[in-house]
Order: structure tokens, then sequence, then C-alpha cells
């Protein structure tokens, strides 16, 4: 049996082999990733692609884009047998990547790096390098803002957004006093949970701390998150937040936002764009602080994510990292015009005509005095879902802050 | 002729094509998963796994697990129990109320009604659309926005003010108010992932028994008829023992398909939580948590259970069987 | 007298019951097709305020009705995204190639173990039930890298065998009470005729077994053209991509846009009610000719 496969797997190798060589020199490279047609990623993809294809005339790039959801469960399944990986592939940074780069199926990107190193900025590869070695070609960078919505704050009162806490909450209370939803938050897709509950705990015990504890550093049993916890709660016993959002996705919730039937709407900077370009008065402000002690009001959750690999498997590797830089810097270009997140690299071209909201986030984060990546991104998969899995329950208000730093310290030790 | 009939290599390739798919397919894999649901590891390509024996099997069945180093419990956020129980409610409600459903729409159409024709096929269509369709047109429908149609037909007629409130203060367990979310709550998404189920497969129950019931011979039936029996006791007596081996398949098919659904309750809701299934729940331990030691270790117990099920299913039919002869 | 007039009166009963359920059974699919046709104002509702006047109308949200407006470029929205065509022809031969492995492997396994004498047929009767039992998702990692081994990944093979796989011991359980009805005495009739093992299954068994393909075929039809998971992971290529994969990524596009989701959704089940349309009679007959002569 074992010569009969071997036999076979010849066959087909020398068949592939053939092919290759009578389709001439043209060297074609695979990538997959995750942006479906009428993505908002989509047009960047394309322009990148054919800004590459026209400069490299005997390149071709064969792309596959995958829905999200499903995408995760091919690449991971596809480690299994490197063989069938593509050269380039779409990945988010942190642990989702080292998983990957642990499991020896990414190409190091320490060489081709060094071309681009003018560009891209080191500490945006940070949360793609793992040893010291760098692993991911960083596309843009997020993070979480609030955004809201002039017009309906003026009907409760309020020329301007909220700066502080207790602003904030009478501002909620002005907004439920004249009929109008304060928040919107989608309860079926837990990251969008986080956006909330991550800013509250950062604004109540300061960056430093939060990002060891996603470092698994420092323990989750602080008193101070279960009054975060606890305060987020209460908001939405409060009726601060939509109660259809329990069952609602974030595109919804996203558009019933832009439709103005929320005040505000806290989630990842890449809806810069789409907010921008919809019909009101839109601002983007950040969570205010909780305690003035521990936090700044500067502080933001967030950091590049969006990323390009080479897998090890390739059979052009440098020929590939090569391209996924390349890639990677139109896609980020394409993607900042177009509102979709902030440029990773840093820009070489003409960004007067970048959308007033996304020039917004960029002055924030050039302000930020401390930064923690997204939890769930930050954490390895089993204690990241884990910990999503009691932020659902916080959301649906199942336990409390005090079983929510137990369960989570106990579970993540 | 019976030496023809057991010559060896005769039987070796009838079987042949059949055994490579299903050695090669199905057993060959699930011997692999039984093997890594003895181990610990993160990485699919089975890299560092480390031996734990029945660890996984534990820790699936323990709705607390206890922190090694401080000694305090805390809730298992990977048992399984709750996921078995939403399964075997779902098999229930299959048995008990699906399948009656169907076996009673046959014996009503087998009687030859005018149209019959026309009822059997609007009956089976849904059979024929992909899950993953229904699945999303069920999402729209249970929207709790203003577009979903059934809190739309809830307000039309005024129900959604008397329901609404009743299931937030009885049934929900959340302090959050019921407004018409129903993939949102626990209480409610089970039956709402149900409800779907039961219109696509009825149909299917449904063809499959009056397939059957067409088949009793009509000696029978005009025997009965002479005999003075009522419709019901020839339905009774009569038709349902005639078609009992349809009815096993039946019961077989909805039982073990509702063990191991999964596309609906994956197209319907995003977060499965609220509706856990064995199924999702290893979904989610394979691809989200890479636990792959765990996943494989529910596969073998779902495996195990639909082994059973099969099988208790079949003796039940065996001696009911026998006392009906 | 008094009889007929009582089984009229159940009969109207039993007819209103029916329609009730001929209603639930069409009415999601009505409403489907309504808002694909209609734009988020009409099924939401809206508000207008009368440029001269300044009075505002309240435009109340249509769901059940027909479209006011007939919004046929959601179906352009729609066609322009995914290549549906295309994935509907995919999941079509996938489909049938499936079933054409079951059923065959699946009788001439069922041959074997009803009809051949051997030691041990119960046991291996045993061990195919076994595939009854086992979730498709629980191996989808060892039959990825099985299939890669083969060379099988990224074509129509990727699906076919692994769909007709799991459908096999369904087929098996099904083709056996359809040929335990078959008479021996046919068998024996042919072996007096000089056929061997072979000839009676070609010439016999296999033509009396035509009703139980629809039965068979009906479930593979299930399982292979709605199983989403496989189809996305063994399958990168465009070209190979299956009808639920290529809907799934529609809805990912059109999350909150109902026009263009109804639209996807009707596409994507049209061609299948249209060829039911003309095969219904034919897939019913096919059951019931078999539980007839079983």
């Amino acid at each position: 049996m074992k010569k009969l496969v071997a036999l076979f797997v010849a066959v087909i190798l020398a068949l592939s082999l053939c092919s290759a060589f009578a389709e001439g020199e043209k060297t074609t490279l695979t990538m997959w990733c995750i942006a479906t047609e009428s993505d908002a990623n989509r047009p960047a993809y394309e322009a990148a692609i054919a800004a590459f294809e026209a400069a490299h005339p005997d390149i071709k790039i064969e792309w596959e884009a995958f829905e999200n959801q499903s995408y995760k469960t091919k690449i991971k399944t596809a480690m299994a047998d490197p063989s069938t990986l593509p050269d380039i592939f779409f990945t988010w940074a942190g642990a989702f990547l080292g998983d990957f780069v642990d499991q020896g199926n990414v190409y190091c990107l320490d060489e081709a790096y060094k071309e681009f190193a003018a560009d891209l900025p080191e500490v945006m590869m940070g949360n793609a390098s793992y040893g010291g070695s760098h692993y991911g070609v960083p596309l843009t960078m997020n993070i979480v803002v609030m955004f809201a919505n002039m017009d309906l704050l003026a009907q409760a009162g309020y020329d301007d957004v909220p700066t502080t806490y207790d602003e904030l909450i009478d501002c909620c209370d002005a907004l439920v006093e004249a009929d109008i939803t304060p928040f919107g938050c989608a309860g079926s897709e837990t990251w969008c949970v986080t956006e909330y509950l991550e800013p509250i705990i950062l604004k109540t015990i300061g960056y430093e701390e939060l990002g060891e504890i996603f470092a698994g550093s420092a323990t989750w049993n602080d008193e101070a998150i279960a009054t975060a916890v606890d305060t987020f709660q209460e908001m939405i016993t409060k009726g601060y937040f939509d109660p259809n959002g329990i069952s609602l996705g974030n595109d919804q919730v996203k558009a019933n936002f832009i439709a103005g039937q929320y005040a505000f709407y806290q989630n990842g900077s890449w809806n810069c764009g789409e907010v921008n370009d919809a019909e009101g008065n839109f601002k983007v402000c950040l969570f205010p602080v909780m305690d003035a002690e521990k936090a700044t009001y500067s502080q933001v959750i967030g950091g590049p994510s969006d990323t390009l690999a080479v897998a090890a498997s390739s059979q052009n590797p440098e020929l590939a990292a090569q391209a996924a830089f390349e890639l990677g810097k139109e896609i980020c270009h394409y993607g900042y015009l177009a509102g979709s997140g902030l440029p990773a690299w840093t820009p070489d071209y003409d960004t007067s005509e970048v959308k007033a909201l996304v020039a917004d986030v960029a002055a924030m984060v050039a302000a930020a005095d401390g930064m923690v990546l997204f939890g769930d991104t930050a954490m390895s998969a089993d204690p990241a879902n884990t910990y999503l899995n009691f932020v659902s329950k916080v959301y649906g208000c199942e336990i409390d802050g005090a079983g929510f730093i137990t369960s989570l310290a106990s579970a993540l030790q | 002729m019976k030496r023809t009939l057991s010559y060896k290599l005769n039987i070796g390739l009838f079987l042949l094509p059949a055994l490579i798919l299903f050695l090669v397919i199905l057993i060959a894999p699930i011997a692999m998963s039984a093997y890594y649901s003895f181990y610990d590891f993160n990485s699919i390509a089975a890299r560092d796994m480390d031996y734990i024996g029945l660890s996984n099997y534990k820790t699936l069945f323990s709705r607390f697990l206890v922190n090694a180093e401080n000694g305090m419990q805390y809730e298992n956020d990977k048992f399984m129990g709750d996921a078995l129980t939403n399964s075997l409610l779902l098999a229930a409600l299959s048995v008990f109320i699906q399948l009656p459903l169907a076996l009673l729409i046959a014996l009503k159409l087998s009687k030859g009604i005018p149209g019959e024709r026309v009822y059997l096929s609007v009956f089976f269509m849904p059979v024929l659309i992909s899950t993953v369709i229904i699945g999303r047109l069920w999402m729209n429908i249970y929207d709790p926005g203003e577009a979903g149609i059934l809190n739309a037909g809830l307000r039309a007629i005024g129900l959604d003010k008397r329901l609404f409130p009743w299931i937030t203060a009885r049934l929900t367990s959340s302090k959050l108010e019921f407004t018409g979310q129903w993939t949102g709550f626990k209480e409610t998404a089970l039956l709402a992932a149900f409800i779907p189920i039961l219109w696509q497969y009825v149909g299917y129950h449904m063809l499959l028994m009056y397939a059957g019931i067409l088949g009793v011979p009509s000696e029978l039936l005009e025997a009965a008829e002479l005999d003075g029996c009522s419709e019901r006791q020839v339905n009774r007596y009569i038709i349902v023992p005639y078609i009992k081996p349809i009815l096993k398949v039946c019961v077989i098919f909805a039982v073990t398909g509702s063990l191991k659904s999964f596309d609906l309750i994956y197209t319907l809701m995003k977060d499965t939580t609220k509706a856990e299934l064995p199924s999702t729940l290893m979904y989610k331990l394979l691809f989200l948590h890479n636990r792959y030691g765990l996943g494989s270790a529910i596969a073998v117990i779902l495996i195990a259970l639909c082994f059973l099920f099969a099988l208790l299913i079949s003796m039940a039919f065996r001696t009911r069987g026998e006392k009906v002869a | 007298m008094r009889r007929k007039r009582k089984l009229r009166f159940s009969s109207v009963i039993t007819h209103l019951l029916l329609l009730v359920l001929v209603f639930i059974n069409i009415f999601p699919l009505y409403w489907m097709v309504t808002f694909s046709l209609k734009t988020n104002d009409e099924i939401l509702g809206y508000s207008y305020e009368d440029p001269v006047t300044g009075e505002r109308t309240q435009i109340a949200p249509n769901h059940v009705g027909l479209p006011r407006h007939w919004e046929w470029d959601n179906y352009v929205a729609a066609m322009k995204t995914g290549n549906m065509g295309q994935y509907f022809i995919n999941s079509l031969v996938i489909t049938v190639l499936a079933i054409a492995i079951t059923l065959i492997a699946g009788f001439m396994a069922t041959y074997a173990l009803t009809r051949l004498v051997w030691k041990g047929r119960k046991a291996m009767n045993k061990f195919f039930m076994l595939g009854l039992t086992i979730p498709i998702h629980a191996a989808i990692v060892p039959v990825y890298v099985m299939l890669s081994k083969l060379g099988f990944l990224n074509t129509y093979a990727a699906l076919i065998f692994p769909y007709a796989a799991f459908a096999l011991a369904m087929g098996i359980l099904i083709s056996t009470g359809f040929m335990g009805d078959i008479p021996y005495e046919l068998d024996e009739a042919a072996f007096l005729d000089g056929c061997g093992v072979w000839g009676i299954f070609v010439r016999i068994i296999a033509p009396l077994m035509m009703p139980a393909i629809a039965t068979v075929g009906i479930y593979t039809f299930l399982q292979c053209w709605n199983e989403l998971l496989f189809a996305t992971v063994f399958v990168s290529s465009g070209k190979y991509r299956t009808l639920p994969v290529g809907v799934q990524q529609l809805f990912g596009q059109y999350t909150t846009r109902w026009g263009p989701i109804g639209a996807a959704l009707t596409i994507a089940t049209l061609p299948t009610l249209v060829a039911y349309a003309f095969l219904s009679r034919r897939i019913q007959d096919s059951f019931i000719a078999g539980a007839v002569k079983g």
C-alpha cells in the first residue's frame, strides 16, 4: 500500500513538474486571504495585486478569498499538512500566527525585511515577531474607538462627546430620557463585547497591568477588574444597551448605529471609512478614564493585527517573502485611503485625501501613551477562547465581576 | 449453489469497494481520533503530544475544575454535560414531536384524499433546500429588529405584550429583558433551532412512512374493514406494526441526526454557546481552542453514544415486534 | 347516510389542517422571495419630510405584502458577486457522483452481507453500521491529511469520496431492507440457469433494487447537497467550490442588506425547486414502488 501511494505521489509530482516547465518561465505564487468580493478590503487587495503584477510581469499571483469564519478552520487544517499551504497567507498577528510559527510552518522574514525596514518601522512588526525573529508583514493597524452620533447627542442636549466617566453616565441618562438607546453591542459575536469590556478595564487598571494580564504574567484576580465588570453590567441593566444586541451580529449593530439607532458604537477603527462616508454627523473619541491614578484618557486597546505570512513549505520562499512585503505595503496604502485602518507602513504617498475620522484616529494613536493589543489576539488560542466564553457570560449577566475574576484567574492560571 | 455463494474471492470482491471507502475515509481517521483523545496537544500536526490517559474525558465531564495551585474551584468552560443534555433534548423532540407528526400526515395522506400528491410534494420540498440556506432564512425570521417576521407577527396580534414579559419573568434566568431575541437566550435558543429542523425534515420522514403504508397489502386492510375495525384500529394494529422497519430507520435517523447535527446551528447562530451541542463544542475545541485531544475525545464520545442509541433502538423495535407477533 | 356526512365533516377538518401545514411550508419561501425584491426601507419602514409643506409622512414597514416597488437590482447585486451558476454545477457533479458511488459500493456490500454465505457477515454488518454513528466533523483533520496524501485535495474527488464514505452506512442499512424482500427463489432459478454470483447480482438483484435507488439516493443527496465544512476545507480553488460555501460567502458580504441576501437565497434555492417540480412525481413513485414491492 505504502509503495502504491509513493508511486502515485511520484507520478503526480512528475506530472506537475512537467506542466510547470510547459508553462514557461512565469512563476506563480498562490495566496489565501479573507478579502471576499465586496469585503471592505477587496479593492485594496485588487489594486495591490494589479500593481504587483504590473511591476513583475514574470510573476503571477493566484489568489483565493474565503469567508472569515470558515477561513480560520481552513488555514488551521492546512497546517496539518504544510505541503497544502499556499505561498502567502493572510493571518492575524499575536498568538494566532504564533501557533503556526511554533509548528515550524512559517518562513522567517528577517532577511527580506532588511530591504523594507525604511518604510516599515520595527515596532509595527512586534506582534508578528517570535523569539526575536519576524514572521509576518503587517497590513494596517487599528485601535478600539467610540464612535458618537452627534445629532443624537444634540437631541439629548450635548454638543460634544463626554470626556469623563461622570459626564458619560449623565449623557447616557439624558439619552435614555430622550428615548435614545446609548449603545449597541453585538452579543452574538463575543469579540464585539470585548471591544466594550477591554477599554473599561483598561481605563480602570491602566495599560501596564492589562498588558501583563494578557501576557499571562499577572493574575486576573484583581478587585479593580471586578469593579470594571460590574460597572459594565450596571450600564447594561440600566438600559444603556440595546437589548436586541444580544442576538445581533456586528454588521447589523453597525448598520443600526449608522442608521441613527444608537448614540454610541464602540468598535475597531477599521469602521472609520464606513462611518465617515455615512450620512450624519459623527465623531470618534475614547472611553473615559475610570481610575485616574492608574490610567489616562489617551491609553488605547489595539495594534497591528492583519498580517501576511509566507509558508515555510513554499517552493520559492524568497520570492514569496519579497511579494508579501510589496503586497502588504500596497494593501496598507489602499486600505488607509479607504478608511479600513491606519497604516502600519510609513506613508510615502499623498495623504491629504485621508478621511476625517481616520485622521482623527491617527492623531489619537500618535498621542497614545500606552497601547495593549486586543485580548483575544494577544492570548494564545485556548486561554483566549476561555476568556471569550466568560466575557460572553458577562454580557448575558450570567456571572458578575467577582465570578469573572475568580473563574478566569483559576482557569488561566 | 451454497458452494458458489460462499466462494471467498467473490465475497471479498463484493465487499472491496465499500471496505476501501470505509477503512480509508472513516475508520482510519476515527482510529486516529481515538488515539489522540488520550493526549494533550495544541499542534494540529500532532507534535509535542503528552500522554494523559483519560484526563480529557474527565475534563469533559466535570462541571467544575479545581486549580492545582490554590485549590480553588472554578467553572469549567469545556464541560460537555450541557451540550449533551441539549442534544438529547433535541433527539427527544425529534422522536416525540417530529415523527408522530410525520406519521399522522402519512396516515392521512395514504388514505387517498384528493390532492394527496400536491400535499406530498409540498411537504417534501424543504428537504431539498440546503441547510445553509435554511439556517440563514430562519435567522432572518427570528431577527429581533423591525424586519423579523416572527416578532412582527407577534406584534401584529398583540401577543408580544403578554408573551415577552412572561418569558422574561418565568423562563429566562438572565437579568436581561426578553424583547424577541429568540437566539440570544439559552432558554429559547434550542427551541429556535429545533423548529427549522422540524420544518425541514418532517417531510422526509413523512414520505418514507407514506411509502411504507402504501406497501401494506390491501387484503389485510380489506379484511380488517370487514371485521368492522375503525380507522384508528386499522392504523394502530395493522399499519403501524407493518411499517415497523421503516419506523426504525426513521427513529435511528432522527436520533443520530440530532446527536450529530451541526450545520444548522452553525449557520443559524454566530455564537453557538446559547444552544451548544456536542458537535459545535467539538468544533470549538478543535478549531478555536486548538485543544485537539479534547476535541477528539468528544468525537469518540459522540460515536459511542450514536452507536449505543442505534443498538438500543434496534433492540426496542425487536422486542416490540415479538409482542405483536 | 349519517356516516357519510360525518366522513365529509372530518375530511374537511383534515383538509383544513393539511392546508395549515401547507401554509407553514410555503410561507417562509414566499416571504423569502418577497423580501428579495424589496429595499431595506420598504422592509423596515421609513419616514420622509415633504419638501414643500414640511409635513412628515410615516411609511409603515411592509412585512409580508408583495413589494410596492420590485427591486430587481437585488438580483443583479447577488449575481454579480457570487459565481452561483458554477457553484451549482459543482454541487450537482459532486452529488451525482457521490450518489453513484454510494449506490454501487452499497449494493455490492449489501449483496455480500445478505445473500452470500460466510462466517462473520453479521459482525461485518455491525461494523458497517458504525458509519451511521460517526459525525462527519469529527474526522476532518485526519481525512484532510489522507486526501492530501492521495492527491485528491482541490479536485471533485476531495468531496466525492468522503461524501460517499459517510453516506455508505445508511445506504447499506436501507438496501438491506430492500434486498431482504427479494425472494431467494429468483436467485436459485438464475443459478439453475447457469448464472454465477456476479450474474445473479447483475441480472436479478440489481434490476430489482431500482426502487432502493430513490431512497438511498435522496438520503445521500441530503448529506452531500448540504455539507458545508468539508466543502470549505478540502477545496480551495473557486473552480470546485460548492453551493453552500458560495452562499455562506455571499452572506458575509450583505449581512445587513435584506434584499441581496434574499436574492442570493432565492437564486440558490430556485433551480432545485424547479427541478423538483418536474421530478417530484418520479421521486415519489420510486419511493412508493419500493415500498409496494416490499
